[in-house]
């Protein structure tokens, strides 16, 4: 047995706590059958089960990584022989084991209604679905554990507190979303419950379409675990998992049709471009979460420039962020795009897309930068106010004064001429990487200096 | 058995190792010495395959901690100046954890649990839970978390830390006889005298380099170090033992420090020969302090 897994069942499953949640969960179903509300024993179970193993199992999945730091064991199991998918599997499923016990109390009983009052289809559909939204909330709540802890944060209890809300607000979204197209569901979250799903051309049952991208995603999570735990054992990854993850989002997110008449904020002249759009708009978002979580090491970007200098190129893409690769991804879809679009003879369209890649470059190279100066560490929540002055207070002002034409500074304007708006951003971008490419080689030459 | 070459690691606004090289050869007991932030906690988790280098290499076995971190893990036991226990399980139970995680499998791990048990003096507590041990058995117990997978090579930040006397003896004991099983040991530590017993191996980190730029022997079996006291002082002491070939060390006008043979007919020629050219000799005897002795030289040596 995995001995990470072993010992996480040492500590969590004593027979006095499995006594405890037995006896607490069937005195809660039979207080619920006799009681006269409306609470009924299978409601009672849905609101147990996510309550144990959705709220409950995402602090308990964070702290299966987090409590080693905390408790100073982390560096002894890094030093084990354990490969990591034993390591993560070991954690998130040893450190939620009791949650799950009494998860599969709860199943039961949810199961067992639903196969007496809607068939048996029904009953395994009810199955997967919970099983991968406790999944989705665990292995997210890891996955952000692992990420602070390659960030090197402090863990206090807030911080734990908001690795568990990670888990669980992923797991509140799967739950929005599969409620889209449960008939049941959509009465509680108002939305009309979808029958089909277009995507790529074709039409899907709705809900063998969301449980499938629920699935996949849980998957994308637990491979997330996978990779983050490498990295923290030392073992390098390579770019090639994450350039997958990138073409999934492209293809997933750009078959949806269903976005296609409705999207008219850009001069759009037909579906290829707007599937473009949406590819290139995921790989943007991508890079902007990924730049904000993955750690700046100056280091890293030290030791990235001398082996580009010295032309170790096969060195430097082993090495890439996943901010970096988006970004990259990004950047070829947006200049498709334009290709596209100036084809079509859409150059306002064209210029745009033009800025906003620009500002993109120039977001994510305010990153790094406020990452290099002195002082405290609080780079990324300098950038996010730095962003947040550009794109909301600075246009604010200039829109409050008057000033129309110097928009063109914070967002990308489809203005005459055309060329202002991408020269513009591109002119901005320009001086943050020299900026950035300055800031890191002066960086490394007082760092030679201060042996 | 450990191979460091041109070794630079960097923190974003420091150089913490600069060049490093240096090796250790199998079965000895290196101490790691020099002022605190000088660079043996860095080192010591880049030979753990904790920290990736910057440039240079580090092969622990002929294995490339850049290339192969965790087989490099499975053949090394290490114990950081910091280090926490699961204090819900019992010894018994930490061990054997220690001992699966390290690859080792369940019909060979009872026995290993057993073993490491029996070398830190635990046997009598492996149904004790971690939390209720003393600071010394805890201290024990980490030790035998890191030895329980007989590694090959076993590195300590600090393990004397916190330890009384008996405790302090009781290490210096089992890292001899964790030698003599054959594993090799690096001990980082600023408490010379902690590391006199065992050491026989020393290397200085300062500013993040290796004073001297090799490790240095501090202790040899065949031509022990031997201090030198004259009543009287003598300007021409120095001049005197280096015409008659001898490797001093260290010397001032009442005092030598010098490697010599251990042939007890060649010592008392020497001290014949001292008296005869007019030495007062006060004592002559092997020095208990060569660790020490040797750090303040170089230490010395290094300054401008």
């Amino acid at each position: 047995m995995n001995p990470e897994f072993r010992r996480n069942v040492w500590l969590e499953l004593s027979t006095r706590r499995i006594m405890t949640m037995t006896i607490v969960l069937l005195l809660a179903f039979f207080a619920a059958a006799v009681s006269r509300s409306d609470w009924l024993p299978p409601s009672v179970a849905i609101t147990l089960y996510y309550f144990i193993v959705v709220f409950w199992g995402a602090r308990n999945a964070a702290l299966s990584v987090v409590g080693e730091i905390r408790d100073r064991t982390w560096d002894f199991q890094r030093l084990s022989a354990l490969g990591a998918a034993e390591m993560t599997w070991g954690k998130l499923f040893g450190s939620t084991i009791y949650n799950w016990y009494g998860g599969a109390i709860c199943l039961v009983v949810i199961v067992a209604y639903r196969v007496v009052h809607a068939g048996p289809e029904a009953g395994l559909i009810s199955l997967v679905f919970y099983i991968v939204a406790g999944l989705i909330a665990q292995s997210a709540a890891l996955l952000a554990s692992l990420i602070a802890a390659m960030r090197r944060q402090r863990h206090t209890q807030l911080e734990v507190f908001a690795y568990q809300m990670t888990g669980l607000l992923t797991a509140l979204l799967a739950i929005w979303v599969w409620n889209a197209a449960d008939p049941a569901g959509s009465l509680i979250t108002r939305i009309h419950a979808a029958e089909i799903i277009p995507w790529w051309g074709q039409s899907f049952d709705a809900r063998a379409f969301l449980l499938v991208s629920l699935a996949l995603f849980a998957g994308w999570l637990l491979l997330g675990c996978y990779r983050a735990m490498r990295l923290e054992l030392k073992m390098p990854n390579g770019p090639f998992v994450w350039l997958a993850f990138l073409v999934f989002m492209g293809v997933y997110v750009a078959g949806f049709d269903a976005w296609l008449p409705k999207n008219g904020s850009i001069n759009v002249r037909d579906a290829v471009a707007l599937r473009l759009a949406l590819a290139g708009t995921t790989f943007a978002i991508l890079t902007y979460v990924m730049v904000l979580l993955e750690p700046k090491d100056r280091v890293l970007y030290r030791w990235m420039g001398a082996e580009f200098l010295k032309g170790r190129l096969g060195r430097v893409a082993y090495v890439m962020q996943g901010w970096m690769m988006s970004c990259k991804a990004a950047f070829i879809v947006g200049i498709c795009l334009i290709a596209w679009l100036l084809h079509e003879d859409a150059a306002p369209a064209a210029a745009v897309i033009g800025a906003a890649l620009g500002f993109l470059l120039r977001d994510v190279a305010i990153f790094v930068l406020l990452q290099t100066l002195p002082g405290p560490r609080r780079g990324d929540f300098a950038a996010v106010v730095t962003l947040f002055a550009l794109y909301v207070l600075a246009p604010a002002i200039a829109d409050g004064l008057g000033l129309t034409q110097a928009l063109v500074l914070f967002y990308p304007q489809p203005w005459i001429p055309a060329w202002q708006s991408p020269a513009t951003a591109w002119a901005e971008a320009l001086i943050v990487v020299v900026l950035v490419v300055s800031r890191l080689a002066s960086g490394a030459r007082r760092a030679a200096a201060a042996v | 058995m450990i191979e460091v070459r041109d070794l630079v690691y960097e923190y974003p606004n420091k150089r913490a190792l600069d060049g490093v090289s240096l090796s250790v050869a199998p079965q000895t007991i290196t101490a790691l010495v020099g002022p605190n932030g000088a660079g043996k906690t860095t080192l010591l988790r880049c030979l753990a395959a904790l920290e990736p280098p910057y440039s240079g290499t580090v092969l622990i076995d002929g294995l490339d901690t850049r290339e192969a971190p965790r087989q490099i893990h499975a053949r090394l036991g290490y114990l950081p100046d910091f280090y926490g226990l699961y204090d819900e399980l019992t010894v018994r139970r930490v061990l054997t954890y220690a001992a699966w995680s390290h690859g080792l499998a369940p019909a060979l791990a009872s026995g290993a649990v057993e073993k490491a048990a029996d070398r830190v003096g635990l046997v009598d507590r492996l149904e004790t839970k971690a939390g209720e041990l003393s600071r010394g058995l805890r201290q024990r117990l980490a030790i035998g978390q890191a030895i329980v997978h007989e590694p090959k090579v076993v590195l300590l930040d600090e393990p004397a830390a916190g330890l009384d006397p008996q405790a302090r003896r009781d290490l210096s004991a089992l890292l001899l006889q964790l030698r003599d099983a054959g594993m090799t040991l690096v001990v980082s530590s600023h408490i010379l005298a902690e590391l006199e017993d065992y050491c026989s191996v020393m290397i200085i980190v300062d500013d993040g380099r290796v004073v001297g730029g090799k490790p240095i022997k501090v202790r040899d079996d065949e031509r022990p170090r031997y201090f030198l006291e004259l009543a009287t002082a003598r300007s021409d002491l120095s001049g005197f033992l280096g015409a008659a070939g001898i490797d001093v060390i260290e010397t001032g006008d009442h005092h030598a420090l010098f490697t010599f043979t251990r042939n007890p007919s060649a010592r008392a020629k020497l001290i014949r020969d001292l008296v005869k050219a007019g030495f007062d000799v006060a004592s002559f005897a092997e020095s208990t302090r060569a660790l020490e002795d040797t750090y303040f030289a170089k230490v010395r040596d290094k300054a401008p």
